[in-house]
């Protein structure tokens, strides 16, 4: 008995020391992290909706339940006044959600930007999802109408062309982007 | 054995990837870019000498009938460690090996090296045995992945080669093209020995 409460006192000095040495280091660390997350933010938001002066998180007036798969409504300011929407939504892809960020212009009403922000499709083909020559597809469609993916060189003006062997992807996408779309026309533009 | 022997026997003699076939799953997953294998193999040499040199100093102090679990628990430790130093300081590599990370505490050339080395010898053998098996392991993880880059996505370490009109292999940077490299590399390797002999 005495042998293996030594054994186990042992275990637990052990495994304190090894908190110890973690939690120090998360102390250094974490604020880093924390500061890190929000710049990328603050980064990808300015990709897709260029010169905002502010952005605000206003998901909780926004984001209801049977929206599903919107999962963020931030507005962009100008001057005080709302100019754009950036919407975070989570479309479900070939292995995984591929999450999207989608902005709208609200005086064009036209999309400013798409940006896939992770995704863990298939690299060579889904994960290309993540280049801007596929994003700037989307880029100044018009938000009133429903976009669609299409095989061959589209002809229309609401015609999204698939990434080559990754039609799924390209489809997880832009079903984000229609969910987003339909968002924004029944919450931010006047009838 | 003279220290200089302990470090080279990590290169190829025991290579821990290639002689030992240690550490398999872990190793084909990130060999998808030069890049990620380069992060992989520098974040795993990190591990493994760090465990390395507790579990040598430590070797006298740890009861033997729980010496696996207090190794993993080290082990684990400095995974953990260098999880976070790595997202804080180094976001950009974190994001390319993020799930990655955490494989290596079961990465079992680590925990192989701790019961079969570090914990029979004292420090300085235990250090070069580390960084041996380190750079063996970095080694092949770069070896794989420039065949599997160069033949997948016809890039090395992100440099396309081809120009624009090259279609690249794109089963090599799929897991088929992992076991298939693995195996081919094997058989080389064997062939060499075999005729060595």
């Amino acid at each position: 008995m005495r042998k293996e409460l030594k054994l186990g006192l042992f275990l637990l000095i052990v495994a304190g020391l090894a908190g110890l040495a973690i939690g120090y280091v998360n102390d250094i660390t974490s604020p880093i992290i924390a500061e890190q997350i929000k710049q990328n933010k603050i980064d990808s938001f300015a990709e897709v909706y260029p010169g905002a002066e502010e952005v605000k998180d206003e998901s909780s007036q926004y984001v209801k339940e049977e929206d599903g798969i919107v999962t963020e409504v931030n507005v962009a300011y100008k001057a005080g006044a709302p100019c754009g929407v950036i919407y975070t939504v989570e479309p479900s892809g070939y292995s995984g959600v591929v999450r999207t960020l989608v902005a709208f212009d609200i005086a064009t009403q036209k999309i400013t930007g798409i940006k896939v922000l992770n995704q863990t499709e298939t690299p060579g083909l889904g994960a290309n999802s993540e280049e801007s020559w596929f994003a700037d597809r989307f880029k100044d469609k018009t938000a009133t109408q429903p976009l669609e993916v299409v095989k061959q060189e589209p002809v229309g003006d609401n015609q999204i062309l698939a990434i080559t062997s990754a039609t799924i992807t390209s489809k997880a996408v832009t079903e984000g982007v229609n969910t987003a779309r339909q968002h924004y026309v029944d919450n931010f533009v006047q009838q | 054995m003279s220290l200089g022997k302990e470090f080279t026997k990590g290169i190829i003699r025991e290579n821990p990837l290639f002689r030992l076939t240690l550490g398999l799953c872990p190793s084909l997953a990130v060999t998808t870019s030069v890049e990620n294998g380069l992060g992989m193999g520098a974040a795993f040499s990190a591990v493994l000498l760090a465990s390395n040199i507790t579990i040598a100093l430590l070797r006298k102090i740890i009861p033997d009938s729980i010496r696996i679990p207090s190794f993993i628990v080290i082990i684990a430790t400095f995974v953990t460690l260098i999880e976070m130093i790595m997202h804080a300081f180094a976001p950009d590599l974190f994001k390319s090996l993020g799930i990655y990370i955490p494989l290596i505490v079961v990465n079992c050339v680590i925990l192989g090296r701790a019961e079969a080395f570090a914990s029979k010898n004292s420090l300085m053998p235990s250090i070069m045995d580390g960084l041996g098996m380190g750079l063996g392991f970095t080694l092949a993880l770069v070896i794989i992945s420039a065949f599997r880059e160069i033949l997948g996505a016809g890039t090395f370490y992100g440099i396309p080669l081809f120009g624009a009109s090259a279609n690249p292999a794109l089963i090599m940077i799929l897991p088929p093209g992992g076991f298939i490299t693995m195996g081919i590399i094997l058989a080389l390797m064997n062939k060499f020995q075999h005729d060595a002999k």
